[in-house]
């Protein structure tokens, strides 16, 4: 058993296997995340061994599946060490390539290196715009490490904070240096962990617990789920060193079932923490004694609010407590509870290894470290990006991002998930920054980045918002509950062309009662999407209202698709790829549509091909006269 | 000795040399309204038969003067409608396949209870009923059934020579072969209505019971913790696809917890289903991110590729359509799930062959 | 016991630590309009009729007063215009269910299409079932917009015997509609 009984058995773990992590080492390094698995890299590193075992290369070149590399978009993505290239978009059937030319000679395959805009081959991944704006220091080591290797997280230097938390530092002086740091929560509202850790270690009682947070319930960010994959040691280790501070012996990991291969690789840093005497009894030698469970999520977003996540590991359904009494002093089981977000946690080892000093160095004012974004939506490149505090938004967007697809203009981008807002164009630049986000009228939150194109309509994101909170609201209280049933059905019309006049203003009062009166942040934050959209956009709600018309030509009801005449050259590649043979036709004359039958799925725009460009978005439903005709005639 | 009766009133003649058993035999039968005569050995049984012209004859094997096989053979020479049974007290195969072979009409093994008796005597009656379609009391003179020595042209026609030889040592003729067989057959099919039936029986209780050794195994695991009971909900959803109200019941047996909050845990999380699920769950994710990259689209087409809608499940329970909120992979936006596999942007034509490759492997499994 | 004095509408009020604000108020003679609350059973913060101003320091909040525990030195006001409107619009969501309520309050009828069904999900007889009965027959069940109330599959007996929540569902909706209500 490989029990570590003393911060000297680390230190020599470390340098044992140190050796290992060298980059002049013959390496593969395949991206194993849920992104680039959903890419076939599984299949890939399966490729990559058998063809390393039959070239007899199996003892000289080390296949390591790491945790993300972020660059989802462009997966799988693929390291070739000591030469340090960078393969984007690898298949299974570049393999022997691969290994043929780039391991074996040395040699670089140009067509899968990154291509930038000027057309230019890129090599090493540090070049990749994509990686040069960003200052990786959560996101790195998930593509320095096999996840589920404990020795590779403690070869980079792993619990090395720990043990100095547990022999150097006494709990206080652990307190006081994250509050020195001033790291404020990543969930969402930025409230600093300092702050909220001294008051779970002031609270009265002995029995205390921890928790992680790892409910990432915010659609369209995952940030949480690549760091409980690529590096779950990291959030380990925080959160020893914050039991150890505010006196907890027990945490537990909450994590979402929907990400199975969190669970899976959170589960075994557990267990191998275990092994090596990280958790359980006399962690390094210190007399400090904590373990950890892991709580699925069972998909409730609103059981990532605080007191519902401690009611859901209590074994109750997971909505949140009516009680205006913070956690921090009676959560779990009614005893003061630590809770902090994944991201928060994985920040805490690195704050404790290098000070509060350096980590006050990097952000802004009131806002310090960097924080991970899953930058999405319309743009070039998406994946998960990690930035300084005070970055702007036109940054992120332009230089990460590679800015929007050729002929699109940026409309918005959308922050704070559910409980954020819209940040139209003329507002790029405003610094990502707790403060200066609140003030834009949107927020932090977890850190989704959404990009919205001039193809998006804000009534039908304003409404998926609505609707997605109407579901995941608990249902508890009066306001949200019927609040935000009401305001969804008056989107609802608006958004099918029935939207009367006095609908925004009635919008607006509801927006007002769930803002005052909701029995938690859900619903007090539900308006936060509304408000935003009015405040920017209210001109297309008007259009939805008086003019029936939608002008990114999104909301179904007010939209129709029919095909030129002039441009079909009658080739039928939108007959066969119609899922509901809603397009009749015969070769080499121009198909129509049954508008009856057409669902609106928009895919015969997509087949058509680009130099017919035959298949065209309409505003206005399809006329009864012209859908009639047209369906008499298909029949 | 009971009084002879009038020929026209004796249903059944018993003969067996055990007196305890004919008359329990008798005593049974006549319970049930039956009017039963009783004789000690073959040579008593055949006068008695041949005056009181029983229906059914219940008949002893071994027996003092006169044994019973043949007592069988002389049988249809006083009348072949008499429905034939064969008491045995050997029950071996040998002496029952003889019998039958004689024209028995089936057999009753000692020791027997005496439902057993009223069912082979039941059915030996309703034999006699279809044999002589002709009420006797209708036509107080009825013309006697063909005997084996004067087959009609149908029967041999009906038969082939060889087999008509075969009935001729049979005792038998084509019409009551083919009756004999009716008779078998509809006896079998009921006996394997009646297995088939026991058996589903059996494997519903084998299943039920494998399930609640599932829940238990799972609850085991959790330490018997009633606050992991979302994660006992959450194993039993992974095992069985949905979480069937027997089990729910248990685990709250189990647990201690009330089904009242197992049903609102089970129904507020979207991780488990109160009805059974299809083979394959198809997941669209409607996440912010996939929304704005057109996951409407893709979920309209996803659905009307399955012909259902999300949250349903299709008639041959091949497909449960689901929505997602996120599934963490929006770079890829849209995406689809199909049980573990992810699809970024799936073209209808690779949604097509993946819907395929499933319903595919699904035949070859049933 | 400790005392907590605490102002409510201007008026010092003395109560026990540990008091809601709106058990202070009733102590103090001063009526706070609520949906879901009931003596015997806990209060679950449901409805927001009770909702009260409550100025601790410099911050001011809305709050639910039938959770809000005492403190020391807050000012707490019960009815501004604010409040007037929230509890208002609480009506006029929940319409027709408390329209006499409504009309007390100059609420004659709803801007808002019929909601799920004419129960307002106050509570009241789940938390009697659960915590005064101990029956556990009647649960909210699903999540948001499509949480209602069921019944435990087989329940029948222990309700027969029962039937105290009757007493308290206000609106009468669990009178007409149990057993017709899904058993599952």
């Amino acid at each position: 058993m490989p029990r570590l009984m003393s911060p000297m058995d680390l230190e020599q773990m470390r340098l044992q296997r140190s050796a290992h992590s060298r980059l002049d080492q013959p390496r593969i390094c395949i991206c194993s995340g849920t992104g680039c698995l959903a890419n076939k890299s599984g299949e890939c590193a399966q490729a990559m061994a058998t063809e390393l075992e039959k070239q007899g290369l199996s003892d000289k070149v080390e296949l390591r599946r790491t945790g993300c590399y972020g660059f989802c978009e462009r997966g799988p993505v693929v390291v070739v060490e000591p030469d340090n290239v960078c393969y984007l978009d690898v298949s299974p059937k570049d393999v022997v390539e691969i290994i043929e030319t780039t391991v074996r000679k040395h040699e670089v395959i140009e067509r899968l290196l990154y291509k930038d805009q000027d057309g230019s081959r890129v090599r090493s991944l540090d070049e990749i715009p994509f990686y040069r704006y960003q200052t990786r220091l959560l996101l790195h080591a998930n593509t320095q490490i096999d996840p589920t290797s404990i020795t590779d997280y403690i070869s980079i230097g792993g619990y090395r904070a720990l043990a100095k938390a547990l022999t150097e530092m006494k709990p206080q002086e652990i307190v006081d240096e994250i509050k020195a740091a001033n790291l404020r929560g990543r969930g969402g509202g930025g409230f600093p962990a300092g702050v909220k850790w001294e008051t779970t270690r002031k609270a009265a009682g002995e029995e205390k617990y921890v928790i992680v947070n790892g409910d990432e319930g915010d659609p369209g960010a995952y940030m949480d789920r690549s760091l409980l994959e690529g590096n779950p040691h990291s959030i380990l280790e925080g959160l020893i060193i914050g039991a150890y501070a505010v006196g907890a012996h027990q945490g537990f990991v909450y994590v979402r079932q929907e990400y199975p291969l969190a669970v899976e690789n959170t589960m075994k840093a557990i267990e191998q923490a275990r092994e090596y005497g990280l958790l359980g009894k006399n962690i390094l030698g210190s007399h400090f004694d904590f373990d950890v469970a892991i709580h699925r999520g069972a998909g409730a977003f609103v059981s990532g609010e605080s007191s519902a996540l401690m009611n859901a590991i209590e074994g109750h359904v997971g909505e949140p407590r009516p009680k205006y009494v913070h956690t921090s002093v009676k959560g779990l089981w009614d005893k003061p509870t630590n809770l902090n977000n994944v991201e928060t946690w994985a920040n805490v080892p690195l704050i404790i290894e290098r000070g509060a000093a350096w980590f006050q160095s990097l952000g802004t004012k009131n806002s310090k470290g960097t924080k991970v974004f899953s930058l999405t939506g319309k743009v070039r490149n998406s994946g998960l990006v990690e930035v300084p505090m005070g970055m702007t938004l036109r940054d992120i967007v332009d230089k990460i991002g590679g800015g929007m697809h050729p002929g699109r203009t940026l409309k918005a981008v959308q922050t704070g998930g559910p409980s954020g807002g819209f940040i139209p164009e003329s507002m790029l630049d405003i610094k990502v920054d707790f403060d200066e986000l609140w003030e834009a009228g949107s927020m932090m939150g977890s850190g989704g980045m959404i990009v919205m194109d001039d193809e998006t309509c804000m009534v039908d994101t304003t409404r998926f918002y609505v609707d997605f909170l109407a579901h995941e609201s608990c249902g508890q209280c009066v306001p949200c509950r019927e609040g935000l049933r009401q305001m969804l059905k008056i989107l609802n019309r608006m958004s099918e062309g029935h939207g009367r006049e006095g609908d925004i203003e009635l919008l607006e009062e509801l927006c007002d009662l769930l803002a005052d009166a909701s029995l938690c942040a859900l619903g007090s934050s539900a308006p936060f999407p509304v408000r935003s959209a009015f405040k920017h956009f209210r001109h297309e709600f008007e259009t939805h209202i008086r003019e029936k018309c939608c002008p990114a030509l999104v909301c179904k009801e007010l939209i129709h698709y029919e095909i030129d005449a002039a441009k079909c050259t009658g080739c039928l590649i939108c007959k066969r790829e119609c899922p509901t043979e809603a397009i009749f036709g015969a070769a080499k004359t121009p198909s129509k549509i049954d508008q009856a039958r057409c669902t609106k799925c928009g895919n015969c725009q997509v087949v058509c091909p680009a130099k017919f460009g035959a298949v065209i978005k309409v505003a206005g439903a399809a006329s009864e006269t012209n859908a009639a005709f047209i369906g008499g005639q298909a029949s | 000795m009971a009084h002879i009766q009038t020929a026209s009133s004796i249903d059944i003649v018993v003969v067996d040399d055990e007196e305890s058993i004919r008359e329990g035999c008798r005593q049974t039968l006549e319970g049930e309204g039956y009017r039963a005569m009783v004789a000690k050995d073959g040579l008593q049984g055949i006068r008695m038969v041949e005056e009181a012209k029983p229906r059914v004859v219940l008949l002893d094997l071994s027996m003092p003067n006169m044994g019973g096989l043949e007592m069988l053979e002389r049988l249809p020479g006083i009348d072949p409608r008499i429905v034939p049974i064969i008491i045995t007290g050997y029950g071996t195969v040998d002496s029952a396949v003889a019998s039958m072979k004689l024209g028995a009409f089936d057999f009753i093994a000692k020791p027997f209870d005496m439902d057993q008796l009223l069912d082979v005597v039941n059915r030996g009656m309703s034999r006699w009923d279809n044999l002589a379609p002709v009420a006797t009391t209708a036509q107080p003179n009825p013309k006697p059934m063909p005997s084996p020595r004067d087959l009609t042209e149908a029967d041999v026609l009906l038969g082939g020579l060889e087999v008509l030889e075969q009935y001729q040592s049979l005792g038998l003729n084509a019409q009551s072969l083919a009756s004999k067989l009716a008779n078998l057959e509809a006896e079998a099919n009921h006996h394997a209505n009646r297995l088939g039936q026991i058996r589903e029986a059996e494997k519903a209780v084998g299943s039920l019971v494998a399930d609640l050794k599932l829940v238990d195994g799972i609850i085991a695991k959790h330490d018997y913790k009633k606050n992991a009971l979302i994660q006992i909900l959450l194993d039993i959803q992974a095992s069985k696809r949905w979480l069937p109200r027997h089990l729910l019941l248990w685990t709250s047996r189990r647990l201690g917890v009330p089904l009242a909050r197992i049903y609102s845990v089970a129904s507020f999380y979207e991780a488990f289903s109160l009805v059974p699920q299809g083979a394959h769950t198809v997941q669209v994710c409607t996440g912010t991110a996939c929304h704005v990259r057109k996951a409407p689209a893709l979920l309209s087409m996803v659905s009307s590729l399955l012909g259902i809608k999300p949250g349903e499940t299709d008639a041959k329970m091949q497909f449960t359509l689901k929505t997602v909120n996120c599934l963490g992979c929006c770079a890829l936006a849209p995406v689809m799930k199909v049980d573990d596999s992810y699809y970024g942007d799936p073209s209808l034509k690779e949604i097509k062959a993946v819907f395929k490759s499933l319903e595919t492997s699904e035949g070859t499994n049933a | 016991m400790k005392t907590i004095t605490l102002q409510i509408d201007g008026k010092p009020v003395v109560v026990a630590e540990g008091m809601t604000v709106l058990d202070a108020a009733r102590s103090a003679g001063i009526e706070i309009p609520t949906l879901c609350d009931s003596k015997e059973i806990k209060p679950a913060g449901a409805c927001r009729m009770c909702m009260v101003e409550v100025t601790k320091g410099t911050r001011k909040r809305l709050v639910a007063s039938c959770v809000y525990p005492v403190e020391e030195g807050i000012q707490v006001v019960t009815e501004n215009d604010r409040i007037v409107k929230n509890r208002k619009l609480i009506v006029e969501l929940l319409w027709p269910s408390w329209t006499a309520l409504g009309k007390s309050m100059g609420v004659t009828s709803s801007r808002f299409e019929p909601g799920l069904s004419e129960c307002s999900l106050c509570g009241l007889c789940v938390r009697y079932c659960t915590q005064v009965a101990k029956k556990n027959v009647v649960y909210f069940r699903g999540r948001g917009i499509d949480r209602h109330l069921a019944f435990v599959p087989g329940s029948e007996n222990e309700c027969s015997s029962c039937r105290q929540c009757h007493n308290l569902c206000s609106g009468g909706w669990i009178v007409t509609h149990q057993g017709t209500v899904e058993a599952d």
